[in-house]
């Protein structure tokens, strides 16, 4: 069994809305191991996204405690949390969330801006990530001028631009058709098979889970593995 | 991160362009209210050591002449001369006709005057002959003027036409403005109007400037009990308040600025608001990939930075072409006090306000940006 990667113990989540507590995790614990590829499933509201949230750093557990390759992120102030999302997590968003402004190649270069990296180093990085996701003749294409599963490609190079870890993805297919979900699918075994990311995948679409190693339910707000394999 | 912030501000080009202009428009009058109020100062041809003496009620009332040996007796009073605003018109109503002309005295001018040079022979020729006058160099230049021409000046305030020879130049060392003027000897209206005695103004020479506030006291206090009272200042106040004749002009001129200044506010505001708005779910998407919250900051405040000191550079660069053409037609308005000239205090005026404004615009929406939970910001979209 491989080094554990990912350890969650016992955290709960409440989102206040005006006077009241929402009570959207009611204690999670769950592990993933350094190179498992992850699929989270559960209805509506039941707290998928909100528990990838808290494992990608960008919002905080009302209690229990998280830790990603030995480092508790309860442990690091904000701006140290945003070194370490940038060393350690790769986001993928279902609406791809590219900056339209930037064409592909400077969208995928603008993590890389964070680090100390020359630009010949950078477009190096670049260059590989997109010949990853196969687009490498659209680099200077800009969002708009691109289909939805080639903006998520893009999306996905983004995420692995700086080379992290942990790849986390929120229905990475739930905006697409079914043959660009079949690629991006495709895309994110390959990154797990082959480039050894582990990755967790939030997703409502039971074959997109199957493509997964692992399968785990959220229901309420507590979490149930579902064997398979 | 600077091309992020560049590829930004052209996103939407036309509000951009639009925001950037009319900052650059706002500042461009700002700069040039800021020039007329510095050049209506007169801060370049008045003499701090020169104090003029007009009726308390306003310019347009007289004193007696026999106020003259009065004042001249004060302590530190070094020369005194009179001073009368004839006006008039020169040949027709155009402006550039429109010049200072003062009826004075010619045996105490110089007194008061000592910085300026005259050409050989010009005072006594000016003394020896009742209808001479003397022009500035930059004056007589402009109208073609040369020693012996006769120029006549139509009475307006005064009903008497005076025809005037011209039998010398001065100039000024400095003050080119100083020169677009021209003195006749008011004795040759005095006798046309049955010798009345009024005088407008006393100009008086001290020994030193720091005597200036105890003379303007002296001075006032001589006449507190006569029925022409006096107000005394100096010339360079004395400048403000003529042009003060017209209208509250420097209170007119900060009120214009501070409404100009205020409504550019809110247009760049609301562009930066408008824009920052757009992109809550992008500084949500720059956060998760690592951006810090200052980092964020520091993006969205540069942006609105940039257009501030844009549009001050586009005012300022308009400035420069514009200035000298500017100042001659002020010129030949009649607003010869001085010359405008842009210096150092309006464009670094101008800057400052454009800074100043690109930060303060940038500011609220740079902290709603830094402070925003980045979770809020990515569940705005769907
Ligand atoms: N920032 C927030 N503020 C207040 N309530 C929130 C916030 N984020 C999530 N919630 C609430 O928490 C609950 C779980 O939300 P979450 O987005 O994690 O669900 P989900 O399982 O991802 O659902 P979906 O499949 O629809 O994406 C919902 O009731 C939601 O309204
Ligand atoms: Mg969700």
């Amino acid at each position: 069994m491989a080094e554990r990667l990912v350890e969650i113990s016992d955290v709960t989540k409440n989102y206040r809305r005006d006077a009241f507590d929402i009570k959207v995790l009611a204690g999670v614990s769950m592990d993933v191991s350094e190179g498992e590829f992850v699929a989270l499933m559960g209805p509506s509201g039941s707290g998928k996204s909100t528990l990838l949230n808290l494992l990608a750093g960008i919002d905080r557990p009302t209690s229990g405690n998280i830790r990603v390759a030995g480092q508790s992120l309860g442990a690091l102030n904000d701006s140290q949390l945003a070194g370490w999302r940038h060393r350690n997590v790769g986001f993928v968003f279902q609406f791809y969330h590219l900056i339209p402004v930037l064409t592909a190649y400077e969208n995928l270069e603008l993590p890389l801006t964070l680090t100390k990296l020359s630009r010949a180093q950078r477009r190096r990085k670049v260059d590989l990530a997109l010949e990853v996701v196969g687009l490498a003749d659209r680099k200077d294409h800009y969002p708009r001028q691109l289909s939805g599963g080639q903006e998520q490609r893009v999306a996905i190079a983004r995420a692995i631009v700086t080379d992290p870890r942990l790849v986390l993805a929120d229905e990475p297919t739930g905006d697409l058709d079914a043959g660009s979900a079949q690629e991006i699918l495709d895309l994110l075994a390959q990154l797990n098979e082959e480039f050894g990311k582990t990755i967790v995948m939030v997703t409502h679409d039971p074959r997109a889970a199957e493509r997964a190693r692992r399968e785990l339910h959220l229901d309420k707000g507590r979490l149930h593995s579902a064997a398979r394999h | 991160m600077i091309k992020l912030i560049r590829r930004n501000l052209l996103r939407n080009k036309r509000r951009t362009i639009l925001t950037v202009l009319s900052i650059a428009i706002a500042l461009i009058l700002l700069a040039f209210l800021d020039l007329l109020l510095a050049a209506m100062s007169g801060v370049d041809s008045a003499n701090a050591s020169r104090l003029v003496v007009r009726h308390a009620i306003s310019l347009t009332f007289s004193m007696p002449a026999a106020y003259e040996q009065r004042l001249a007796a004060l302590e530190h009073v070094e020369g005194i001369t009179i001073m009368n605003w004839f006006q008039g018109r020169y040949i027709d109503d155009r402006p550039e006709n429109f010049f200072p002309r003062f009826g004075t005295d010619p045996d105490t001018f110089p007194d008061v005057y000592p910085e300026l040079e005259f050409s050989p022979g010009a005072i006594d020729a000016w003394r020896a002959e009742r209808t001479a006058f003397i022009a500035g160099g930059a004056l007589a230049e402009e109208k073609g003027w040369e020693p012996g021409d006769v120029i006549t000046i139509e009475g307006d305030i005064y009903p008497v036409d005076i025809e005037l020879t011209l039998r010398g130049i001065f100039t000024h060392p400095t003050d080119e403005a100083a020169e677009r003027v021209l003195y006749f000897d008011w004795q040759y209206v005095e006798e046309a109007l049955g010798n009345p005695g009024a005088i407008n103004s006393f100009y008086i020479l001290l020994d030193s400037p720091d005597n200036m506030n105890e003379t303007i006291a002296q001075a006032e206090a001589m006449f507190e009990n006569s029925p022409d009272q006096v107000r005394a200042e100096t010339e360079a106040a004395f400048f403000l308040s003529f042009i003060e004749m017209m209208g509250n002009i420097q209170f007119l001129f900060s009120a214009i600025g501070l409404a100009v200044i205020a409504s550019i506010f809110f247009i760049t505001v609301n562009t930066m608001a408008m824009a920052a708005r757009e992109r809550t779910t992008e500084v949500a998407v720059l956060r998760t990939l690592g951006f810090t919250r200052s980092r964020v900051l520091a993006i969205v405040l540069l942006e609105s930075l940039s257009v501030g000191v844009l549009g001050a550079a586009m005012g300022l660069a308009f400035m420069v072409l514009t200035a000298g053409a500017l100042s001659s037609f002020l010129a030949s308005q009649g607003m010869t006090f001085s010359e405008l000239r842009l210096g150092e205090r309006t464009p670094t005026l101008v800057m400052g306000i454009g800074v100043s404004l690109g930060l303060a615009a940038g500011l609220v929406p740079a902290l709603q940006a830094m402070n925003m939970k980045i979770v809020d910001g990515l569940r705005r979209v769907a």
